[in-house]
């Protein structure tokens, strides 16, 4: 038997055999789960390498399974973020209802997600990806199982639509290229969009909408804050990456072509959509009160960067998208974990019910901050190395200047959620209603810990995740990429020395540390948050001087014009537009037999009268 | 070995004369404001004055481990900034590290000092500080967005994102204020909310948030944070006189005498640079976070357009 069928089974026995264990003793679940992802990742990373292939016949069909560079460095996130994903799942969903069927989407989205990875062929693409959608669609209604009539709908209608663009593309690809195997689909130029420019769009349609592109990206923002927290870190951190994934397979042929004007209205727009989501997704995760919308908000941003970085189709921008995907796997992993650990010791996250955090989940907090440092892009951290490479690339090898402003403002914009959260939850006012919170359980705590070592270390050796993006780029088409292990080079031969300047930091910050705030901690007694400076008023113990609510409000009125489009609204109208368009249709449906010899009447009057027209 | 200690002496030099300037320009802004409303003023070296004084005193609490290391953040921007910002043309003293970082990574760099005094200020939990995190937030958001536009333009317009090269094309050719000259509007104007006083001083805004941020913090810290904003200033203005007017040090002269001259030409410069938001700050009154966020989005942001369209049409692309 093929080692990936192996693998494959593997995942589906797990998933049967966690949801069957939960039946005989509930604690057992969650191991099960993580050891069966732990073995599958161990075997799929020791015994499968890129390169690897096999073909089957299945219904009469050529299908084809294998491993390209691209797809295996996509199967690092997932299986990396996957494995710790399940580690953090047993303590965090101890004493949950329904663990079985959890852990039995849980390891059928893996599944599923492997499975569009693997897929070489569009059959089984098309296959795992329904398998995707549809074990993710259980987990997002999870925490809402008997209110699904309203939950998890947009989820379903969005990823419906996807599936059918798919579903059109792939039968034109058979119809006009007689083919279903993705790569000679590439060779034959299915791709392309000078013949029929519909099978590229309805693809790119299809993967546009699990990568969160405006303006489908409606769904994401409730789907993806309302699942369990570990999954949403495998939703957001690993799923919506199959849809970068995919769109980066659609534009392998023009990779392929090296001819910049090749795609290039598509490419235009879909980077200026991916700039737009970027925009939107900040601007409304700033405002959230929720810090689980507020991640899920600024996911969907982050999406926007990847997707701008692939549309540019340079060198240096698809490597910005693909180092970003990998890094934004790890921050936003981590923080959703942060999210979810606040939410088990304390029971919500939001963040005007909670704040002054950081003395209680002193770890917690630890994550949080170095994860939002990679996010908001601030030296010396991993973030910053996507950053600079999208703006580089922007600005230096592409025409989109006014997209890199935009670009730009969108992350600018993200410093503020990214204080919002971290001020939210973990700084301010110590509140007496949390005086008893404790540390979350250290299975809880480990995996947050590695994402956060990653994010640190990424940001001084990039290199390590660059050498498997740059097969990865090799495989979809570019030659020679050129890459060094700690420091960035445009191709205006600009540098930017990221082991300097991390040394440079840290010498800077153990010297400070030392003769600052190590004898500040000797020689200083803590106060609590009651103590402080009201100009002479002493607060008294039942003031609130907390300060959460509207945090962000001068801002808000300021970019009002911005906030008074929404695509929710949009949707929604439209929505109601065509259920009035179709009641129209509907009236004509009278019920009287003499309306209907009526229109057979009109019908045949008509075709009287045009019957030239109609029949020359 | 010869080589890394000269370096390392070239770092001191530049931090203490980045300190030093950066301390003497606040005290002569405070000498300024008080000659303009009809005060005598205190001495200009009055904050060397007002900083020993900080750094003398003991402090007894603490608002919590970010509190503490709210001052480190800052210390730790404006070295590394101070680093990477070419002080003078060529110049063996102050080339620290001046070719291994270029402007998006100073742009970025610039922005952490902030960020952590941010959170320092923001786990002492006195809402005066959170406020002005808010507003200083916000109005980051407003004038990044000229300024970004501004450095976009030149990059275009000179093929590079190097602060040194940048200062090398103007070795040779004209100040980019003249090859530029709206780069060098939107620029100024985004400087305004950068330097935060009047119209922009809503972040700190005395007498109305205590001191916004730094409210809660006294003695070392705030002789640090004083440290630190003064080696900020200085580095504003330089890099401002780096990318516009040419920098300085461009002579010809050999060995103490030129970088003395160029030291000259930097204070001249530095200081013309200084006095523009100084005297804006003296004659305007407060806006709100709204306004001043706005204001940034109409005519810097209209002249960055402008700058890259000029950037543009002189590179030849159109």
């Amino acid at each position: 038997m093929e080692i990936i069928a192996i693998i494959l089974l593997i995942l589906l026995v797990g998933s049967i055999l966690s949801f069957l264990i939960n039946r005989v003793n509930k604690n057992f679940t969650g191991v099960t789960a993580f050891l069966v992802a732990l073995a599958s990742g161990v075997v799929f990373f020791t015994k499968v390498q890129s390169g690897y292939q096999f073909n089957f016949q299945l219904a009469g069909l050529d299908l084809q399974w294998g491993l390209t560079d691209y797809s295996y460095y996509f199967a690092y996130i997932i299986f990396g973020l996957s494995v710790l994903a399940l580690l953090y799942s047993i303590k965090y969903m101890e004493g949950k209802a329904r663990l079985g069927y959890y852990y039995a989407s849980f390891l059928m989205t893996i599944l599923g997600m492997l499975g569009v990875v693997v897929s070489q062929d569009f059959v089984s693409l098309f296959i795992f990806w329904e398998i995707m959608t549809w074990a993710s669609f259980l987990l997002v209604i999870y925490n809402s199982y008997y209110k699904i009539k309203t939950k998890g709908i947009k989820y379903m209608i969005f990823s419906a639509i996807g599936a059918y663009a798919m579903l059109t593309a792939i039968v034109f690809i058979r119809v006009h290229y007689d083919t279903l195997l993705i790569s000679e689909a590439i060779a034959k130029g299915a791709f392309n969009f000078e013949q029929y420019i519909y099978i590229p769009i309805f693809l790119l349609l299809g993967f546009g909408i699990k990568a969160a592109v405006m303006p489908f990206h409606v769904w994401a923002p409730s789907a993806y804050s309302k699942s369990p927290m570990p999954f949403t870190t495998i939703f957001s951190g690993a799923m919506s990456k199959m849809g970068i994934f995919g769109i980066g397979l659609v534009f392998t042929t023009f990779y392929l072509s090296n001819d910049p004007e090749n795609f290039y209205w598509v490419r235009t727009i879909l980077g200026w959509l991916g700039g737009i989501t970027a925009v939107m997704g900040t601007i409304y995760a700033l405002i959230q009160t929720d810090a689980k919308k507020l991640l899920a908000y600024s996911s969907v941003a982050q999406l926007g960067y990847i997707v701008v970085g692939l549309s540019t189709g340079t060198e240096l921008g698809v490597m910005a998208a693909l180092y970003l995907a990998v890094i934004h796997a790890v921050f936003k992993g981590a923080l959703f974990m942060v999210a979810g650990a606040v939410e088990k010791q304390v029971g919500t996250t939001d963040m005007t019910k909670i704040s002054g955090l950081i003395r209680k989940m002193p770890w917690t907090f630890f994550v949080a901050l170095v994860s939002i440092i990679a996010l908001a892009g601030v030296p010396p951290l991993g973030g910053f190395v996507g950053k600079w490479l999208l703006y580089e690339a922007l600005i230096t090898e592409s025409n989109n200047y006014i997209l890199v402003v935009v670009v730009f403002f969108s992350s600018t914009a993200a410093f503020m959620y990214s204080y919002r959260f971290l001020f939210g939850l973990f700084l301010g006012q110590e509140e007496k209603e949390t005086e008893h919170i404790k540390e979350a359980p250290v299975t809880m705590i480990i995996p947050m810990v590695i994402l956060a070592v990653i994010a640190m270390i990424a940001g001084s050796y990039p290199g390590l995740i660059f050498e498997p993006a740059a097969k990865a780029m090799e495989a979809i088409g570019f030659q020679n990429v050129s890459w060094q292990m700690s420091s960035l080079t445009n191709i205006w031969g600009d540098t930017t020395d990221l082991f300097l300047i991390s040394m440079m930091i840290f010498a800077v910050f153990i010297i400070a540390f030392i003769f600052l705030t190590l004898k500040g901690l000797k020689k200083t007694r803590y106060v609590g948050t009651k103590d402080i400076s009201t100009s002479g008023e002493l607060p008294k113990e039942w003031e609130n001087l907390t300060f959460q609510i509207d945090f962000f409000k001068p801002f808000e009125r300021a970019a009002a014009p911005l906030y008074s489009m929404n695509m929710n609204k949009i949707w929604k109208n439209l929505g109601k537009n065509l259920e009035a368009f179709f009641g129209f249709f509907r009236k004509l449906y009278t019920g009287n037999g003499q309306t209907y010899a009526l229109f057979v009447v009109i019908f045949l009057v008509v075709l009287l009268l045009f019957k030239d027209v109609i029949f020359s | 070995m010869e080589g890394i200690l000269f370096k390392i002496l070239g770092a001191f030099l530049t931090a203490i004369l980045a300190f030093v300037v950066g301390m003497f320009y606040g005290g002569l802004r405070r000498k300024v404001t008080a000659r303009v409303q009809n005060r005598v003023g205190p001495p200009v070296h009055q904050n060397f004055l007002d900083l020993m004084k900080l750094q003398s005193k003991r402090t007894n609490i603490a608002h919590g481990f970010m509190g503490h290391l709210a001052p480190v953040w800052i210390i730790i921007a404006a070295i590394t900034v101070l680093m990477f910002i070419p002080i003078l043309h060529g110049d063996l003293w102050f080339n620290n590290l001046t070719m291994k970082g270029d402007l998006i990574f100073l742009l970025y760099m610039m922005v952490f000092g902030s960020l952590g005094m941010a959170l320092g200020a923001g786990q002492t939990g006195n809402p005066n500080s959170a406020m002005g995190v808010s507003r200083g937030l916000a109005q980051l958001a407003g004038f990044e967005i000229p300024f970004m536009l501004s450095l976009i333009a030149l990059m275009l317009q000179f093929k590079t994102t190097s602060i040194s090269e940048l200062m090398q094309v103007q070795e040779s050719g004209s100040w980019i204020i003249v090859q530029n000259p709206f780069a060098f509007i939107a620029a100024l104007l985004a400087s305004l909310g950068m330097f935060r006083y009047s119209p922009f001083d809503i972040v700190g805004a005395p007498a109305e948030l205590a001191s916004g941020p730094r409210s809660e913090f006294g003695g070392k810290y705030l002789g640090t944070m004083m440290t630190g904003g003064a080696v900020f200033a200085f580095i504003k203005l330089v890099m401002y006189v780096d990318l516009f007017l040419g920098g300085a040090g461009n002579n010809n002269l050999e060995g103490i005498a030129g970088t003395a001259l160029g030291l000259v030409e930097l204070l001249v410069k530095t200081f013309l640079l200084y006095m523009i938001p100084v005297f804006i700050g003296l004659v305007s009154p407060r806006f709100r976070t709204e306004q001043a966020i706005q204001f940034f989005w109409k005519w810097p942001t209209f002249f960055g357009l402008l700058a890259i369209g000029w950037a543009l049409y002189k590179n030849g692309t159109f």
